[in-house]
């Protein structure tokens, strides 16, 4: 409901500036999409300025300001598209793993997209209302759907495929991709049908989330996990919890249910969450080796 | 071999039945769909609001003092006009409110996520139209004016509580004194489990402390000095004791909360202090002959 400035929301692209000669392409766009507003107010001061200051240029003038700011946003969806559309000629987006390094063409590449998409994106956030955000997310290639509220948490811009219904909570981060130490791994993320993604969940890329589960929040996928249909996940990285079955028809006195048992719940949450035991390993310590070679004296 | 086990497995779903319903997890309540029957309710609140800054624009233009003048109080007038414009906005969005609120009350309960629920569709109505203001004023370098928003919005709470940087709903919450959300903080008065809308209300006592990135569940109830560590997560209608301090998914108690001890104390000795000063003052102003009516503190003995 009410956003705070420190939490990011909507579509938005990763900030890797790999070389800073993109600059001069994201300054290029801004130009170019501010170009079609500043036509329509000389427009709008043409068609209704007169000597006498008439009245109806200042009623219909805040109308017209969000006509200039949408028409603004989409103009420069339209110039990064294009844009896109060029160097996708040069060298086409691809799933795969790649060397964090400029002389990689796939990470300066994605680099480069995501640099020429920041300012329709930006652009579209600010707007209080999520419908421009949605433009940005279709017309840069995520398969969404008009059902879907993916504006609290931070959707990436490409690779990702939605289903209808989904509900994505909020502060979650969705990825397509991701740096991992000296490498780039970017993999399709695929969320179906019905899912509801908790608060503060982070989704790795390559996720498979089948219809109608629920993700608990402050849980966490793998890279490339699969989750399977109809279940509730929890914990980092995420377990099945229990089997979802508030999809069905619940007569709604059963849902106003207390939890009772608090100690063994608890306990669930602990094998998903905290218990994650390392067995020693007795053999390479070099104590029990020392201890070893004495016994094997002290025997001859 | 294979049946045995099948049957075996609907025995025991069937004594799980009820123990599968129980909500012990949380989720988001983020519906923000895109259904273009809420533009038709953004559209007159702009404008109408645009409006009004547009006449005090006119105003500005046409006024005959001296251009100097005007440019230099250009932008104190331009920061002027940006708070005209939201709390314009602000007065129009709560009117809508008033009116919606007529039609259809909000309450409690657990609601079907479809088409046909009303109390679901009004939901999702109202969080709709409240989203613009706070938008706008979280959007604002002003921070501490969205208490007000959030005051007539319903919630209740003054200027002593502070969640500037927290996801917050803006109904079903009742803030105490001095209370304190972190950074990132999700506070939740409702929840999407499935088909199914959850919203009951949150209460904070005072000098109640939430940490950053938690998330709180619908029905929660902070005692009084409770404090959520950073990172812990509720669940549903959980009550945290007084004077505990709480971590973890999901939260629970972790020690006694001894800075709130020290503070008690304090507070104690004020408070003595000013119940003798009542007394003195009642000696004073009694007449003589009336003195033996008035009961001691000891026992009630007449003097």
């Amino acid at each position: 409901m009410s956003t705070p400035n420190s939490m990011r929301v909507g579509p938005f692209c990763a900030s890797v500036l790999v070389k800073k000669k993109y600059l001069i392409l994201y300054i290029f766009l801004i130009w170019l999409s501010l170009l079609p507003a500043i036509l329509e107010i000389w427009w709008y001061w043409q068609m209704l300025w007169y000597e006498l200051r008439p009245l109806h240029f200042y009623v219909f003038l805040p109308l017209f300001l969000i006509v200039i700011y949408v028409s603004t946003v989409f103009a420069s969806i339209f110039f990064t598209k294009i844009l896109l559309l060029i160097i996708s000629i040069f060298h086409k987006p691809r799933e795969g793993t790649f060397l964090r390094d400029p002389a990689d063409k796939d990470y300066r590449y994605w680099s480069l997209r995501n640099t020429i998409k920041k300012w329709p994106t930006w652009l579209a956030h600010k707007f209080p209302f999520p419908f421009l955000d949605n433009i940005c997310f279709k017309a840069f290639g995520v398969k969404t759907k008009f059902s879907n509220s993916l504006f609290e948490g931070w959707v990436d811009t490409e690779f990702i495929e939605f289903g209808k219904n989904v509900v994505i909570g909020q502060g979650a981060i969705i990825q397509s991709s991701v740096i991992i130490g000296n490498f780039l791994i970017i993999r399709k993320t695929v969320i179906e049908e019905n899912v509801r993604v908790g608060a503060h969940v982070i989704i790795m890329p390559g996720t498979h989330i089948g219809k109608n589960c629920i993700l608990n929040t402050w849980s966490s996928t793998m890279v490339g996990q699969e989750l399977k249909e109809g279940w509730i996940y929890n914990g980092s990285p995420a377990k099945e919890f229990k089997k979802n079955r508030f999809f069905e028809d619940i007569p709604i006195e059963k849902l106003t249910k207390t939890i009772g048992d608090m100690d063994g719940l608890l306990k669930k949450y602990d094998e998903t969450r905290v218990a994650r035991v390392t067995k020693k390993r007795k053999s390479l310590k070099r104590k029990d080796k020392e201890e070893n070679t004495t016994e094997e004296k002290g025997l001859k | 071999m294979n049946e045995n086990l099948e049957n075996e497995k609907k025995d025991t779903e069937n004594e799980e039945d009820d123990s599968e319903f129980i909500i012990d997890f949380t989720t988001s309540s983020a519906i923000n769909r895109v259904s273009l029957k809420f533009l038709v309710v953004y559209i007159p609140i702009f404008w109408f609001s645009g409006i009004a800054v547009a006449t005090f624009w006119y105003g500005y233009t046409v006024s005959s003092v001296p251009w100097i003048i005007k440019l230099l109080f250009l932008p104190l007038i331009l920061l002027g006009f940006s708070f005209l414009f939201i709390f314009t906005c602000f007065f129009f969005s709560k009117l809508l409110l008033i009116f919606i609120n007529l039609i259809h009350l909000p309450k409690e309960g657990i609601f079907r996520t479809e088409r046909g629920d009303m109390d679901f569709e009004f939901w999702r109505l109202r969080t709709e139209i409240k989203k613009i203001t706070l938008w706008l004023l979280r959007n604002w370098p002003l921070p501490w004016i969205d208490v007000i928003a959030f005051r007539w919005f319903g919630i209740k709470m003054d200027f002593s509580s502070h969640l500037n940087d927290a996801w917050c709903d803006a109904e079903f919450i009742s803030f105490g004194k001095n209370v304190t959300v972190g950074q990132g903080a999700v506070i939740m008065s409702s929840m999407v489990v499935g088909n199914y809308l959850i919203i009951k209300k949150i209460r904070f006592d005072d000098y109640a402390l939430i940490g950053g990135q938690s998330t709180i569940a619908p029905g929660t109830h902070f005692g009084e000095d409770t404090v959520l560590g950073a990172v812990s997560v509720t669940t549903l209608n959980q009550k945290l004791e007084d004077g505990w301090i709480y971590s973890g998914i999901p939260a629970r108690k972790l020690k006694p909360n001894k800075y709130a001890e020290m503070r008690r104390d304090i507070i104690h000795k004020v408070d003595v202090d000013e119940e003798e000063k009542v007394e003195t003052e009642h000696e004073v102003n009694i007449d003589d002959d009336k003195k033996h009516l008035i009961k001691r503190g000891n026992g009630g003995d007449n003097k």
